[in-house]
């Protein structure tokens, strides 16, 4: 059995809008000093492939990550978490179209041992497309499977629990499929030994050049294009209420809640 | 002239009011373009659907109720919406940010060769194209992004376009799709549903939310949240952090990859208030903030804020609230 991790490397998604600032030219945030990690749902989804592998011993997991030689931390630290073998897919793909991307990360794990599932995160923690799972299935001619949080083995296939608006719903499936992640308490990413950490950066990582696989992969898609990206206008301060002690502060509320008419 | 597409689930006949107000939207902007606006109603009951669609405002509604689409929802409300997408040949296709559209709408956008923005708060249209406004970098930025050279694809979050105006008259055509949809055994096929029981409203509906987060410090905490949204006729929620620590189920995180709620009033108890958190309750009308660190970026949002522990003060609230109401 083989799984395929999707992971990439983003800007901290939890840095404070006030530490946050953009490049109107490049219509990028500026990147100056700030920590890039591994995209969080991305996590999550490297969690369910490795407690599937931890339940199977034939099993085997690859990660997977397309961008310049930086984004290589994120394959480091999937293989201080064990993961068998790791490959980068090595160049620019910002201001690649969508579909083009899904081409070429198709392309990528065709040359790998056939997959039968290939997890990615829900939507990546920067520009928060959510698009390129349903692309990559598209591109691999397999279902598409979204807002899986849990997964199992199952007589001739794979059981996958789905996050709806309602709850949760549970689908079987053969694979291949592609199966997008979403967070929940069962899937936190496990952490890494420190020696397992170590030993990672002395590992040999699976290197493709993105030139390779680009031929053949034109297509006259539409574009999408940014116009604009700006910051949210600041809003104002609260007003703090303090009526002296709990008991006298949530009078205090109760009363300009009505006020403003929200009782 | 720009053709409009929308696609809706219409279990049991019923569609959602957040359906609704798409197809309404929706039929607003093909006028505007002097195009036409065809919906999609999937699912068993789609015909009896048929009818809340026209007088929302559709030009032409066609229907499929294949068995499939109840195993396969993904799958074969995919198989429909590009049959549907061949007949009706539209440039802009509309789907609702929902666990379906979110599924439907890249897989779309692939065979269409269409360009796809997802989450869309608000759009208009300049010089015939559509120009849609998202947000970005878990709401610390706000995209506008456009589709040029072949069909857009969006999805939209709940109440994003929303005029207040009446539906346009459509023309109100109905028919069947005429697609016989066949499941494929490689298409992941539902075994069950877990609904979760919900005592009082949904969030979606509730007119007051009370949410804990990761200030809470246990799931006790929830307790005395869940008798201060009693006491207002509301709701629950949460904040992702609580969420991830176990101390309340996926389906009440609000948020950016949690639900967008629009009640008159929202309490955050113990919630920081991380963009990505205020994204998901930025359209509730008053906004009240309960933290011990006067320091929290939630202060800079909320309309009324109480510096303290949420121990002393929601229990405190619950009860000046009573004494009010019972006036
Ligand atoms: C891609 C992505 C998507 C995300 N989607 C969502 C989402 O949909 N929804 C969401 O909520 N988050 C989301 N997040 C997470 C978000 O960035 C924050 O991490 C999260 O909202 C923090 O939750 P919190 O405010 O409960 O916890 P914290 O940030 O830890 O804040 C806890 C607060 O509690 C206060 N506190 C502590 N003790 C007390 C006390 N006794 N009384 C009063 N106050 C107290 C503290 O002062 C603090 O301000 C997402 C993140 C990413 C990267
Ligand atoms: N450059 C990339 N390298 C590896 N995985 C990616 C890349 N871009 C997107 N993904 C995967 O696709 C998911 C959805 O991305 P997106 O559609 O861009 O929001 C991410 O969570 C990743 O798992």
């Amino acid at each position: 059995m083989h799984l395929v991790v999707l992971l990439k490397r983003v800007l901290d998604p939890e840095i404070p809008q006030s530490a946050f600032s953009l490049d109107p030219e490049r219509k990028e945030p500026t990147v100056l000093r700030h920590p890039f990690v591994l995209s969080v749902f991305d996590g999550n989804a490297l969690e369910l492939a490795l407690r599937l592998r931890d339940a199977r011993a034939d099993a085997r997991v690859t990660a997977l990550t397309f961008g310049p030689r930086a984004a290589e931390d994120v394959l480091r630290k999937a293989l201080a978490l064990q993961v068998d073998e790791a490959v980068h897919l090595l160049g620019d793909e910002n201001g690649l179209p969508a579909g083009r991307k899904a081409r070429v990360l198709a392309a990528a794990i065709r040359r790998l041992p056939p997959a039968d599932l290939v997890l990615c995160g829900r939507q990546a923690a920067d520009w928060e497309a959510g698009q390129l799972g349903g692309m990559l299935a598209e591109a691999l001619g397999c279902p598409c499977l979204p807002f899986v949080s849990g997964l199992s083995l199952a007589p001739g296939g794979f059981e996958a629990v789905q996050q709806v608006e309602s709850g949760q719903a549970v689908y079987r499936l053969p694979g291949p499929a592609v199966l997008t992640v979403t967070n929940d308490p069962g899937n936190v990413l496990r952490p890494a030994r420190i020696k397992d950490v170590m030993a990672a950066r002395g590992r040999e990582l699976t290197t493709i050049p993105l030139e390779e696989l680009l031929p053949g992969t034109e297509s006259d898609e539409a574009r999408v294009e940014t116009l604009d990206l700006r910051l949210p206008a600041p809003r104002r301060r609260a007003e703090i209420l303090d009526g002296g002690g709990a008991a006298g502060t949530a009078a205090l509320l109760a009363r300009r809640l009505r006020e403003l008419g929200a009782v | 002239m720009t053709n409009i597409v929308t696609a809706v689930w219409a279990w049991g006949g019923r569609v959602s009011a957040a359906a609704r107000d798409l197809v309404q939207s929706a039929g607003t902007l093909a006028a505007e373009t002097g195009g036409e606006l065809g919906v999609l109603a999937l699912g068993t009951g789609a015909q009896i659907a048929a009818d809340t669609l026209r007088a929302a405002g559709a030009d032409v509604v066609l229907t499929c109720e294949e068995e499939a689409l109840d195993t396969a929802p993904g799958e074969a409300g995919l198989a429909a919406l590009v049959a549907g997408c061949e007949v009706l040949r539209p440039s802009l296709v509309l789907l609702p940010a929902d666990s379906l559209g979110r599924d439907w709408a890249p897989r779309l956008g692939y065979r269409l060769g269409a360009g796809l923005v997802t989450e869309v708060t608000d759009w208009s249209l300049e010089e015939g194209r559509p120009v849609f406004q998202r947000l970005v970098f878990g709401g610390k930025a706000i995209a506008t992004m456009t589709v040029a050279g072949g069909p857009a694809i969006a999805t939209v979050r709940p109440g994003a376009g929303r005029r207040d105006e009446p539906p346009r008259a459509g023309r109100g055509e109905a028919r069947d799709l005429g697609l016989a949809i066949e499941a494929w055994p490689s298409w992941p096929r539902l075994l069950r549903r877990q609904t979760e029981e919900r005592q009082g409203p949904g969030l979606e509906e509730a007119r007051a939310i009370v949410s804990g987060g990761r200030g809470l410090g246990g799931p006790e905490g929830f307790e005395p949240l869940g008798e201060l949204a009693l006491t207002l006729g509301g709701a629950v929620g949460a904040s992702r952090a609580a969420v991830d620590e176990g101390w309340a189920p996926p389906t009440w995180q609000i948020g950016q990859t949690g639900k967008t709620v629009a009640p008159d009033l929202y309490v955050a108890v113990g919630i920081s208030g991380a963009s990505q958190h205020l994204v998901g309750c930025s359209r509730a009308k008053t906004i009240v903030a309960i933290n011990r660190d006067p320091e929290a970026p939630i202060f800079d949002y909320a309309r009324l804020g109480v510096v303290g522990d949420w121990r002393e003060v929601v229990p405190a609230l619950t009860v000046a609230l009573k004494e009010m109401l019972a006036d």
